[in-house]
């Protein structure tokens, strides 16, 4: 109850309510940006505000963490340029949603499962903080293996009907990941001495690549007309569709929790699995999957920003980010030599303040991501010949500023030609990007596990983690939430 | 066409932005020890150089992704290479042709000391029950690391030179991921530097068998130094990571000047040298010369327990 008091008193707090309203604004535009990832913005202000008391540059980085995993779906729904890795399978079904002339209502649900997913996250961060950081912790490299092949079952997902051109996707994305200087052994594989190629293919590049410039390509080529889209009154979704999506987005949140407890995973691992498991076990969903279905963005918005209070689980309490912004964090912490294990316990203060701005970044979050989406649809009513050649340039800008580097930029041309030429031929581009994402996930493990059964370790024990993971996957093509259509 | 052209014009104004600006590249990744150490040293010292310093990460191949990046730039001091201990090694464990040698050292920031670590229920009860353990089942006793050329893996050199002990090295993406790899079960034992480890200690739930030193530690007392077990290990020593700033040889002399001048006084704003005592590293302040010798004797100290001349 104490605590529960000291949560209310912060929040009306000045140094605690505005730098929360400026980070969520600033992240909700920040995350849009392709190429400005919620890692980069993070790392800046932790820079920027080092000087700063800790109060207003704590509530000013969680604004900004929520926002921006918030932020990325609006260029994923609008242009089917995910503005992070985490807003990937929103474009799945948001897009097509957008296509159908329904992006203010695509953008509005979003916001608002965003919010559902970041609160329910703060509650489990508030509330089963021990719980979670234990089971979190136990997870092995042979769960991390386990649940990396778990991911790469999203190929059938995404690949709508064509699972050979899908497995041919996710092979090259697989294999475009082995590019570069591997991070266990320093050994450069298929780099052809060319030193750009050392840090590898980054993802997000070739995220730009194939869903951006690809699909603008794509669009130039077609003679399909300019999409009139519905502009309703209300953005805000009515209260029975959040209701009767009730048990999917209770689901979505509690696997975005788990996911983004996990170090190493993250948002973007916890909307995939999220979209994945919701194509498997939604039934009564009234259009297809992959064609508009609410059910495909409700998922992943829920899970990715459900992660939020999930990431920091392990942050707090074992020192290990659950993610490259919660990693950031933990610096900005250890910089103003605070002692990062048990928060809880060693400075509730902190913790405190720290669920605080989560609760004010989650309320602006839903001003802020409301606000705007009239404007920013009828962005879609500029006619292609225009709005196309824009949506080139953006991509070309924002594959140069993840690294400054005009290489990136190259080969984002060289994927939105790849990504052209698959739709042209009614190739799915989704699994080359899963393939990139999923290959260091998948290769480290592995190696761990052949190296710790190799000194009689544990890959020969069934963990109890290998186990629930089995028995979810069998349960998870079991199981159905609502059902089956007729 | 016109719009292609607005395009590249675009580019060319970021490119125009960011060239008045400094660029600090990391070696190693976000919230690790030397992004800790770095940022709010770039803060602290923009204010002296009336330029903006963007610190960016660049991780990966043990930090030679980024000092081959800082090498391919132009010697005008606008790309800093902020570095920790690894590229002096590179060329003697085949990671890359460059090292140290190929930059010049704007400011030497400080070291840091090193212990073994095990999980609190260990069956380890001090270092030299591991040791010997690990000399009867050769290879068998799973250390987690940090890739080749990382600091458990150096350490492991180490071991290996004086007391012929070796381990399974499984390779982890970070200290912290190794360091859960000891606390979940997974790894038997690692190395961890003072600022990664202090707090899993103080919490009972990690226990240092001993420091990498030739004397106890102040915020150990009861840990014992390594020469405590073996005093052959007091030719390597003193030896821990350190980290600096670095610029591509060949900078001209006033440049380096300028920019040691500015970190100098950055490096030594009160609120820096806490942060230095917060996260236990041992100041050294150095540049020039001096630290080139620190650099070259640290060297000289790992090639021997290398075993390479």
């Amino acid at each position: 109850m104490q605590n529960f008091l000291s949560v209310l008193h912060l929040l009306i707090r000045p140094e605690v309510l505005f730098p929360a309203a400026l980070g969520t604004l600033m992240g909700v535009y920040i995350g849009a940006i392709p190429g400005l990832s919620g890692t980069m913005a993070v790392s800046l202000l932790v820079s920027l505000t080092y000087t700063w008391s800790e109060t207003p540059a704590i509530a000013l980085i969680m604004g900004v963490f929520v926002g921006v995993v918030y932020g990325g779906s609006r260029s994923a729904i609008l242009l089917n340029i995910p503005g992070a890795p985490a807003a990937v399978a929103t474009g799945f079904d948001g897009y097509p949603l957008a296509q159908k002339g329904k992006a203010a209502e695509a953008m509005g649900l979003a916001c608002v499962q965003s919010f559902i997913g970041t609160i329910l996250g703060i509650l489990a961060l508030a509330f089963l903080t021990p719980q979670i950081s234990k089971i979190s912790s136990l997870f092995r490299s042979v769960d991390y293996l386990l649940l990396g092949v778990l991911a790469l079952l999203l190929v059938g997902s995404v690949s709508k009907g064509r699972m050979t051109k899908g497995l041919l996707g996710a092979a090259l994305g697989l294999f475009l990941g082995c590019v570069g200087n591997t991070s266990q052994f320093s050994v450069n594989r298929f780099t052809f001495d060319v030193r750009y190629l050392d840090g590898g293919i980054g993802f997000i590049v070739a995220m730009i690549g194939l869903f951006g410039a690809g699909e603008a390509l794509y669009q130039l080529s077609i003679d399909a007309p300019t999409v009139r889209q519905d502009i309703p009154k209300r953005i805000v979704p009515p209260f029975r569709t959040i209701l009767k999506h009730l048990p999917l987005t209770l689901f979505s949140s509690v696997l975005g929790i788990f996911v983004g407890a996990l170090p190493g995973a993250g948002g973007d691992m916890a909307a995939l699995l999220g979209y994945d498991a919701a194509k498997r076990t939604v039934r009564r969903n009234e259009v297809p999957f992959g064609e508009g279905a609410v059910e495909g963005l409700i998922a992943p918005e829920t899970a990715n920003n459900a992660a939020i209070g999930g990431a920091l689980i392990p942050m707090l309490t074992l020192g290990v980010p659950g993610d490259a912004i919660t990693a950031v964090l933990l610096g900005a912490l250890s910089m103003r030599g605070v002692s990062h294990l048990s928060l809880q316990s060693a400075r509730p203060d902190l913790y405190l303040l720290i669920l605080a701005a989560l609760v004010l970044s989650a309320l602006f979050l839903l001003l802020f991501g409301l606000t705007g989406i009239r404007l920013f649809v009828r962005m879609l009513h500029i006619p292609k010949g225009l709005l196309m050649p824009v949506i080139l340039m953006l991509c070309t800008v924002g594959a140069y500023a993840i690294n400054a580097n005009i290489y990136d930029v190259l080969l984002m041309v060289g994927f939105g030609l790849l990504g052209f030429v698959m739709k042209r031929f009614d190739y799915p581009v989704a699994p080359i990007v899963l393939g990139l994402i999923l290959r260091s996930l998948l290769e480290t493990n592995a190696i761990r596990v052949v190296l710790l059964s190799a000194s009689g370790g544990v890959f020969g024990a069934l963990t109890p983690f290998l186990a629930a993971l089995l028995i979810g996957a069998v349960i998870l093509g079991q199981v159905r939430i609502g059902k089956e259509r007729v | 066409m016109k719009r292609l052209l607005a395009a590249l014009l675009a580019v060319l104004l970021l490119c125009g932005c960011t060239a008045s600006q400094i660029n600090g590249i990391i070696q190693w990744g976000e919230g690790g020890g030397t992004d800790m150490l770095m940022r709010p040293l770039c803060t602290l010292t923009e204010p002296y150089l009336a330029r903006k310093i963007l610190p960016r990460n660049m991780p990966g191949g043990t930090g030679t992704l980024a000092t081959q990046y800082v090498y391919d730039k132009r010697a005008d001091g606008t790309t800093l290479l902020l570095g920790a201990e690894n590229p002096a090694m590179y060329d003697a464990l085949e990671l890359s042709d460059l090292t140290y040698r190929d930059f010049e050292c704007v400011l030497l920031i400080g070291c840091e000391t090193v212990g073994v670590t095990v999980a609190a229920d260990s069956k380890y009860t001090d270092f030299a029950s591991l040791i010997e353990a690990a000399k009867a089942n050769p290879g068998t006793i799973r250390l987690a690391t940090t890739a080749k050329g990382g600091l458990p893996w150096t350490v492991a050199r180490f071991l290996y030179a004086v007391t012929g002990a070796t381990f399974a090295e499984i390779p982890y993406d970070s200290d912290a991921t190794a360091r859960n790899a000891v606390l979940n079960g997974e790894c038997e034992v690692t190395v961890s530097k003072l600022q990664s480890g202090v707090e899993a200690c103080r919490e009972g739930k990690m226990r240092y068998l001993c420091m990498f030193t030739d004397a106890s530690v102040d915020a150990f007392p009861d840990v014992p130094p390594i020469t405590d077990y073996d005093p052959a290990f007091s030719e390597y020593l003193p030896w821990g990571p350190f980290y600096g700033v670095f610029v591509k040889k060949g900078t001209d002399a006033e440049t380096c000047r300028t920019l040691s001048e500015a970190f100098l006084k950055g490096y030594a704003d009160d609120a820096y040298q806490k942060l230095l005592s917060d996260l236990y590293v041992e100041p050294l302040g150095l540049s020039g010369e001096e630290a080139n010798a620190y650099i070259e004797a640290w060297r000289a100290a790992s090639l021997k327990a290398l075993n390479i001349e």
